[in-house]
């Protein structure tokens, strides 16, 4: 589904010396994996997640998705094939002067869908994040959690094979981030999408990937198969948080 | 009403028009040429979407010279280019040239500022979803900014009235240049603070007016 072939980045510093942020990579990811990139800051994993879309364009390599070569693809061309990749952020990133419904329609536009059923499609995303009922909210209305289910929504839009997520819970709390997760895992069961994950969490990484890339230094230091745990029960009541509290202090004392 | 605003009534009435003209077509020229110059401004700064040091380079130092120019100076040292383009350099359209081309720079620089408070992950979004530039600008900036443009056009407004009261010197006519005519040459202290007065019902106006509506439509 996605192969990346001896592909680097390179950035120009401002000393002149050049610095590989991504150096030599080359990995390969299967239709239907839920596939997680891990390390620790500054290793590289976000870097190497927007090469895939070519958000950030390689310095050298190659980058192909579904059997297309995006680096030597016309802008307009990778325009149309960045519309079949969905990518979700840290921070969400929607519009927030546009309501929930709008932020939703905008890949549908931006991808030429038949005016008559986009009203539809977006109802039809939105029921499957479970926001239905939030349609006509502005984002700075919500959640966390909500405004990340928006973004899921609006990545998914447009019917990709692909699902990018650089750290899609780092900014929300265990419980939500379990539902987030959740949504990913019937993403890839219900819908049939590539998920590829990039996160410094390892309890995440674990729970719900099938095969795990490991990058330090911009370079792949490796990969491995793994089964899924699946998604642990963290469901942080008042009654948790006072346990784990009392239990700190009770295991101090003794 | 007072009996010194009755009598010159019919001067008052034409200071004023001729003030909407002036302000309204600079606000034009704001709108029309300074937004997109605005946003070209941003788009070709470094690490932006046109990145382009020369093209950057190049306006930035346009609305740098045209924004550092005393407006009084500015219009004289126009004289001639105004009198190529309206066929004088006297009168209330003779004064919409310095006018205006001081809308563009100002509202231009303004409109920079208010995209580059637009977060980069909106535009990164807009990049993976597949978006052109002419979208990214339309669908993206421009709404996410919206509340900032409007502001931003505002302020330019109250400076051009504020610029425009300057233009008297070219026969530009206008509220400020009646208050100056009549009331300080002519000693009608009492009608200059009237038209003073006028002055600022009309700023307090804008500023309210422009400030109810960029928080309106602001749902960040
Ligand atoms: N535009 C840029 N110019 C120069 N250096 C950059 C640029 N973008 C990233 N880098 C560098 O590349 C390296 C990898 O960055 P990247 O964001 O991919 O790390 P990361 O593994 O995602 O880290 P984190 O967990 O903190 O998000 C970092 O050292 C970073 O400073
Ligand atoms: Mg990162």
């Amino acid at each position: 589904m996605i192969s990346l072939i001896d592909v680097s980045k390179v950035y120009n510093q401002k000393d002149n010396s050049t610095f590989h942020a991504i150096d030599s990579v080359s990995l390969s990811i299967n239709r239907g994996d839920i596939y997680g990139i891990i390390g620790r800051s500054g290793a590289g994993k976000s870097t190497l997640l927007r090469l895939i879309n070519l958000l950030e364009i390689p310095s050298s390599g190659t980058v192909i998705v579904d059997g297309e070569d995006l680096t030597n693809l016309s802008k307009q061309k990778l325009r149309h094939a960045r519309q079949s990749i969905g990518m979700i952020f840290q921070h969400f990133n929607l519009v927030s002067n546009k309501t929930v419904l709008e932020n939703v329609l905008v890949p549908l536009e931006l991808a030429r869908y038949p005016k008559k059923e986009r009203l539809d499609r977006v109802r039809e995303v939105l029921r499957f994040v479970g926001l239905e009922d939030l349609m006509s909210k502005y984002p700075s209305q919500l959640s966390g959690g909500q405004k990340q289910r928006v973004a899921i929504a609006r990545a998914l839009a447009n019917k990709p094979k692909i699902l990018l997520c650089d750290e899609p819970t780092s900014a929300l709390d265990p419980n939500t981030t379990k539902e987030i997760l959740e949504v990913l895992q019937s993403i890839h069961k219900e819908l049939d999408v590539t998920i590829v994950i990039v996160s410094h969490e390892m309890d995440l990484i674990k729970s719900i990937c099938n095969r795990v890339t490991i990058i330090d230094n911009g370079q792949v230091y490796e990969t491995v198969d793994i089964k899924p745990k699946g998604i642990v029960n963290s469901d942080h009541t008042p009654d948790w948080f006072l346990t784990q509290l009392t239990e700190e202090r009770e295991s101090d004392n003794a | 009403m007072p009996e010194i605003l009755v009598q010159y009534q019919a001067e008052i009435w034409q200071s004023i028009g001729e003030t909407f003209i002036m302000v309204g077509v600079s606000i034009l020229f704001a709108i029309g040429l300074g937004l997109p110059l605005g946003t070209l401004l941003f788009l070709t700064r470094k690490g932006q979407l046109l990145e382009n040091r020369y093209v950057f380079s190049l306006l930035n130092l346009f609305v740098n010279i045209v924004r550092s120019f005393p407006f009084l100076l500015f219009v004289i040292f126009l004289i001639p280019f105004t009198r190529w383009i309206i066929g004088t350099a006297i009168g209330t359209a003779a004064a919409t040239v310095p006018l205006s081309i001081i809308a563009i720079a100002y509202y231009s620089r303004l409109v920079e500022q208010s995209l580059i408070d637009v977060p980069k992950g909106v535009i990164e979004a807009a990049i993976s979803m597949g978006a052109s530039t002419r979208e990214i600008i339309f669908k993206f900036l421009f709404v996410e900014a919206r509340s900032g443009l409007v502001l931003g056009l505002t302020t330019s407004t109250i400076s051009f009235i504020s610029y425009s009261t300057i233009v008297g010197v070219v026969g530009g006519g206008g509220i400020g240049d009646f208050a100056i005519r009549y009331g300080y040459q002519r000693f009608e202290t009492e009608l200059m603070t009237y038209m003073i007065i006028i002055m600022i019902i009309l700023v307090q106006l804008i500023q309210f007016l422009g400030t109810t509506i960029s928080k309106t439509i602001d749902k960040r």
